[in-house]
């Protein structure tokens, strides 16, 4: 009987050769990537498409003068926020739709209408209300991630397996513990493939926002870059942005999901 | 060994000593066109403590609606069923009174260890105390070394043995069984039967199971209640008045199962 456990714990890790020529590849391609650009920025002006070194030298500066930095805090922090109120709104409220059949019914069409209103016109709207300011950011990221939240959790909520309901029955569990303890976990799969969604999103809408309604943050430092035809600053935040989005894809969410949802079977993770 | 149930002509002498009294219970249940159907008729049942009754029938007979009312999750429409005495709607100490479901129903994002500890969780008990007693029930259904293995890890039997040992950790002096081991291959259930006996015999439990398997009912009770379908009603009452362990291959254990077969 021991096998049967032992196998399965084997079968867990690929093997290590395979995973070293994945690492291998992911290098390959990333040198293909830069050679390209190099080769394509050779006979182009540098304010029209600046070449690797160039773009390292702008990073250099950024990064040396704190710039960088506090702008990349800034942003962090409104996406940060956005993100925590849309997760505070959204989680309760999808729960609430998904284990009401009749207010979801009625409530429904609001979430498509709301995932179709462009994240431009949120900004618009944020920007009548709050000016230039920390909340119009917040607001749009807000605005965009609650409803991707709630259509996660409102779907997870529909799964909860009605023979485990049953079972806290049989044990006369209170209703707030069969909310912790099968409610939350069936959940928690569909809360962090939404919550996933949602953050990266927001990262995306929060330059929008902060190119039309801020002066500060990564958003706005864009434009100014843009606007100064400093091209080369351009494609050192842009840089940035894509090594933040890696680092906190793989740095973070990635190794978090593998250790929740160390239960679920290997077939259904990869 | 030597079985506590003795065939009880009159159920009123019986009552007394009854762990469960199920007395003329009726159900009935919402039809397709507003028509209330029928699922149990006037239902008698008397089990003495510490005995082992199999509710035996065919599918649709009404027999897991019936395990229901006495576990209290349903409710009679007609008649009442008493627990050590006490009418069902009375009673409070439904944590004495275990259900064990046809599925085995763990949790997947639980450990086994986790998984027994549910039981217990219902009520306060502090968490060292839950995880020793739970260890105690691993232990006790013969899983020691997998407390952190997650089910998706385990076996169709250690699964089995998992959800018997989460019964078991409420330390139930009634444990009701839906069809537990129907899932299971012929020779994992009838090593389950021997568990089950096993455990029954150390911890002096009353178990009420139901089961549309004849031998299995033969195996494992003192008593075989046949359900007759539409409407479940009793259609007849067998004692089994053998010796334990009993072999399905031997001519008096196969005597009953086709007496049991001629009665479905």
């Amino acid at each position: 009987m021991p096998t049967v456990l032992e196998e399965s714990i084997h079968a867990r890790t690929p093997p290590r050769k395979w995973r070293i020529s994945l690492v291998a590849q992911r290098f390959a391609l990333l040198g293909v990537i830069l050679a390209i650009w190099w080769i394509a920025s050779l006979p182009m002006p540098h304010f029209i498409l600046p070449g690797p070194p160039r773009v390292l030298e702008a990073f250099r500066t950024i990064a040396g003068n704190g710039d960088l930095w506090s702008n990349l805090g800034i942003t962090l922090g409104r996406v940060g926020t956005g993100f925590l109120l849309a997760t505070a709104v959204g989680l309760p409220l999808g729960i609430i739709l998904g284990s009401n059949r009749r207010l979801g019914d009625f409530f429904e069409p609001i979430i498509p209408v709301m995932n179709t209103v462009s994240s431009a016109i949120w900004a618009t709207f944020a920007i009548i209300w709050f000016g230039v300011s920390n909340a119009t950011t917040v607001f749009v990221v807000f605005m965009t991630a609650m409803p991707l939240i709630i259509t996660n959790v409102w779907q997870g909520t529909r799964t909860v397996n009605a023979d485990f309901i049953e079972l806290a029955q049989t044990l006369r569990m209170p209703a707030h513990k069969v909310m912790i303890k099968i409610y939350l976990p069936t959940i928690l799969p569909y809360f962090f493939s939404g919550a996933r969604l949602a953050f990266g999103f927001g990262w995306r809408v929060s330059l929008v926002a902060e190119t039309l309604g801020s002066s500060s943050g990564v958003g706005y430092r864009l434009r100014q870059a843009a606007d100064l035809i400093q091209t080369d600053q351009v494609f050192a935040w842009t840089i940035t942005l894509v090594m933040m989005m890696a680092i906190l894809e793989m740095g973070i969410l990635r190794p978090l999901e593998n250790h929740v949802f160390r239960w679920k079977k290997e077939a259904e993770g990869s | 060994m030597n079985a506590p149930a003795i065939a009880s002509e009159s159920p009123a002498t019986a009552a007394t000593a009854a762990a469960i009294a199920v007395s003329s219970v009726s159900k009935w249940f919402d039809g397709s066109e507003g028509q209330s159907l029928l699922v149990l008729k006037d239902i008698d049942i008397q089990v003495p403590a510490q005995s082992i009754l199999a509710i035996l029938g065919a599918s649709g007979c009404g027999k897991s609606t019936l395990l229901n009312i006495i576990s209290g999750i349903l409710r009679p429409d007609r008649g009442h069923v008493c627990i050590n005495g006490i009418p069902s709607r009375d009673f409070q100490d439904w944590r004495s009174v275990s259900y064990m479901f046809q599925e085995d129903r763990l949790l997947p994002w639980r450990t086994a260890l986790a998984n027994v500890e549910f039981s217990l969780e219902a009520g306060k008990m502090p968490r060292a105390e839950r995880r020793r007693r739970a260890l105690e029930a691993l232990q006790l259904v013969g899983l020691n070394g997998f407390e952190d293995a997650f089910p998706h890890q385990l076996s169709g039997g250690m699964r089995s043995r998992v959800a018997l040992a989460r019964s078991l950790v409420l330390d139930p002096c009634i444990l009701l069984m839906d069809e537990p081991f129907s899932r299971l291959d012929a020779q994992t259930r009838s090593l389950m039967h021997q568990e089950l006996l096993r455990i029954q015999q150390m911890k002096h439990m009353t178990i009420i199971f139901v089961t549309h398997d004849v031998e299995e009912s033969v195996v494992l009770a003192d008593r075989v209640v046949v359900l007759a379908p539409r409407p479940g009603r009793v259609r007849e009452f067998v004692d089994i008045e053998l010796d334990r362990p009993r072999d399905p291959t031997l001519p008096e254990v196969t005597r009953y199962i086709q007496r049991l077969r001629a009665l479905l």
